[in-house]
């Protein structure tokens, strides 16, 4: 259930949520939808090609998985024990600074597409 | 009987008997069901890290890892790799998604996002058994340990028998008086333990150990990998003993005169541990070394391994509950980070550990100064699930192995706790709360909770006497880490599609993401079935069913099919739910955070009061 008192009201043209002072349209939540979609889908693509990139690369090219380069590492052995954090981290890291400026950017983007798309109910409302 | 290694046993104890004290403690606070399952919703960023490191860090993670490593070089790395990166999709795809639409489980998702009582049965049956492949290895772990740890059994049960059920019967009483609060606590204090025992044996490998990470990978490597095998005198002298002569070649000959021996005695069912040169399965021209590729994975396993372990972690229910006790969608994104964070230090240190007892455990197996506890062929452990605690016997005596006891112990604890609070949501809350009683009382809700823990518990306590019975340890050379990846394989079949399109692709239906639940989930299921049949030997070695049975992981293929299956299933279906804009707005809405961020109740509360938020 949501985590704040959430009034849904039906309006002519459709639904809209209300938390306080803050309204969700589905005009404004596809917006939030859009965007977060785009962020979330790029950083996973660049996750997938790097994480699939390994095995690839360890079925395909010889000097990454056979050739020592330091003591008894490989290029391979070097990636997966100990590289792989550090793209993780950085990559997770990254990820939850755009997303929370996002949300910042949203956050004000919603209120504004809310308000613009937001109407006076037909219905009534319905507490959820 | 035995070596008794009283001052480890007496840290075990008194690791048990704090664990089991904390849950009594918190007690008092367990007053309603939302405090039971989630905590009161009221876990704090770092707090909820540790907690999900702890309830994540199994003992798949903590014996599994070194042992898989040990056993199998860089395939047994991956699976430190793998278990970290699977966060990277649960924070990207999953996380704040969750923590918004804010419900209890994954079957309240299920059932909150597609409107049907069928799809949250569904789940249930999947969550089940996600839980019951997860929970075995634990269990394993448990019973391998206290051989190691103690060497003895009681009333008459092997020492691996008595591991399992005092393990089991611990947890099931925590549990039972704790919930989800206790838990949370344990696994924080859990997780910490864990984590300074791995770092405490690698820096001990590092100092008294002798070891250097480049110069020991090299050493091991500079000659072939061989594995340790259970044969029996049959198998080694048939077709003229070509094994046999292949076993001479690898094994050093005082430790081959031994085998000789065995094999002189003239008994065909008797059985002896031996080494064999190991295969390169993946680049099959190639000899087989320790820091290369393909000694347990095929070119398709090595990409369907990979998937399973970072797509598996998104469909854990003892993980995905943990994010309903976010205070909110950032928090939930920022508790991932630290998670990698603390997970991953932990994971570049587990497989220092594996390769280090390559050198360590030889070394004092030929100085005869190995823990006499273990079982070893030439210098190698004949099962390698038990290299943590000789390790640590050899490195840093008994001091040292009770802390990494405890930390085995502790990581059973916290992992089973958490998938017998998630098993018992799937039956408490989601079959009984909402079908059987929906009117009951929260103090007969609580109890079907502890009910269901009590039954789970003892599924699993079975399960885990059962492994060495059917003889699933001697099949797999690291057996506790291909166990739990098999439940990331169910876990990544059945709900990580769902999840995936439940969250982004409106057009989702219900029968699509039961079309698509039941192809990844009973589809990894029916083929690692399959697997374990072909490891006992009860397949054909070809054919279609030798094929079935040789996908040691079938991600590769049940995950894009379950994908699949939703997108077609949902095109021809068309029957979406009626609020489906109100359920979107619950997904994607932010008017609830940005009001709660007004208000500053985005902000973390005290796990300790009493009330709910």
């Amino acid at each position: 259930m949501a985590s704040s008192a959430e009034t849904t009201v039906r309006t002519a043209s459709g639904i809209q949520m209300q938390h306080g002072d803050h309204i969700d349209t589905i005009e404004s939540v596809d917006a939030v939808f859009r965007a977060q979609r785009k962020l979330s889908f790029a950083y996973g693509a660049v996750f997938f090609v790097v994480t699939l990139a390994i095995p690839a690369m360890s079925v395909w090219w010889e000097s990454w998985y056979a050739t020592p380069v330091w003591g008894g590492f490989t290029v391979n052995y070097l990636v997966v024990s100990l590289l792989y954090y550090l793209f993780l981290w950085g990559l997770s890291y990254t990820y939850i600074k755009k997303a929370d400026k996002l949300d910042e950017t949203l956050s004000h983007m919603a209120d504004e597409i809310a308000a613009e798309t937001a109407v006076a109910p037909v219905g009534g409302g319905e507490n959820g | 009987m035995g070596n008794l290694n009283v001052i480890a046993i007496v840290m075990v104890i008194g690791l048990t008997i704090f664990t089991v004290g904390l849950a009594i403690f918190v007690r008092r606070f367990t007053r309603t069901t939302a405090d039971f399952y989630l905590a009161g919703r009221k876990v704090g960023t770092i707090a909820n890290a540790s907690a999900i490191s702890g309830d994540y860090l199994s003992a798949a993670s903590f014996l599994g890892v070194a042992a898989a490593v040990y056993a199998s070089g860089l395939d047994g790395v991956w699976y430190a790799a793998g278990f970290a990166g699977g966060f990277i999709v649960v924070v990207l795809f999953i996380a704040s998604a969750l923590r918004r639409f804010g419900e209890y489980t994954v079957a309240d998702f299920a059932y909150g996002r597609f409107g049907s009582d069928r799809i949250r049965l569904v789940t249930v049956v999947m969550v089940l058994l996600t839980s019951l492949f997860y929970m075995a290895p634990q269990m394993y772990g448990a019973g391998t340990t206290w051989t190691v740890l103690v060497g003895a059994g009681i009333f008459g049960l092997s020492p691996y028998n008595t591991g399992v059920v005092i393990v089991g019967l611990i947890i099931m009483f925590y549990v039972m008086v704790g919930g989800m609060k206790g838990t949370t606590l344990n696994q924080i204090v859990q997780f910490w333990w864990l984590w300074t025992a791995m770092f405490l044996v690698v820096v001990f490998a590092f100092t008294a150990g002798k070891f250097s990470y480049p110069a020991t990978l090299a050493e091991v490597t500079a000659e072939n990998h061989r594995d340790v095998k259970t044969h029996t005198v049959a198998d080694l002298t048939a077709d003229d003993g070509a094994l046999l002569a292949s076993v001479e070649g690898a094994m050093s000959p005082e430790a081959f005169e031994e085998v000789q021996a065995v094999v002189d005695a003239g008994d065909p069912a008797a059985t002896v541990g031996v080494l064999v040169p190991a295969k390169n399965k993946l680049h099959t021209l190639r000899d087989m070394f320790f820091n290369e590729p393909g000694h347990r994975y095929n070119s398709f396993d090595q990409f369907s391994m990979v998937l399973a372990l970072v797509l598996g972690t998104a469909g854990l229910p003892h993980i995905l509950n943990r994010y309903y006790t976010n205070p909110s969608g950032a928090a939930a994104r920022r508790s991932t980070f630290w998670v990698l964070i603390f997970i991953g230090t932990f994971y570049i240190l587990a497989p220092i550990a594996g390769l280090a007892g390559r050198q360590i455990i030889d070394n004092a197996w030929r100085a005869g100064t190995a823990p006499a506890n273990a079982a070893y062929v030439d210098g190698l452990l004949l099962k390698s699930d038990a290299i943590m605690p000789t390790i640590a016997q050899i490195l840093g005596g008994e001091w040292l192995m009770g802390a990494v006891a405890a930390g085995a112990f502790a990581a059973m604890f916290s992992t089973t706790g958490g998938l017998l609070i998630a098993s018992a949501s799937a039956i408490g809350h989601d079959v009984y709360e909402k079908y059987i009683n929906p009117g009951g009382s929260e103090a007969r809700k609580v109890f079907v909770g502890k009910a269901s823990v009590l039954f789970f518990a003892f599924v699993a306590l079975g399960i885990g006497l059962g492994i060495p019975a059917v003889g699933l340890d001697k099949a797999y050379p690291a057996l506790i880490a291909m166990m739990v990846t098999w439940a990331f394989a169910v876990g990544a079949g059945a709900f990580v599609p769902m999840l995936l399109t439940g969250i982004w692709w409106k057009q989702t239906t219900e029968r699509g993401a039961i079309a698509g639940m039941i192809v990844g989930g009973g589809g990894s299921f029916f083929f690692i079935i399959m697997n374990i049949l072909k490891q006992l030997g009860r397949l054909p070695d070809e054919g279609v069913l030798a094929f079935m049975g040789s996908l040691t992981f079938p991600t590769l293929f049940t995950f894009p099919a379950a994908l699949l299956t939703i997108i077609i299933v949902s095109k021809l279906d068309g029957q979406l739910p009626k609020n489906v804009d109100e359920i979107w707005m619950r997904i994607h809405g932010t008017a609830s955070e940005r009001h709660e961020r007004d208000m500053g109740t985005d902000k973390v509360g005290s796990m300790f009061s009493s009330g709910g938020k």
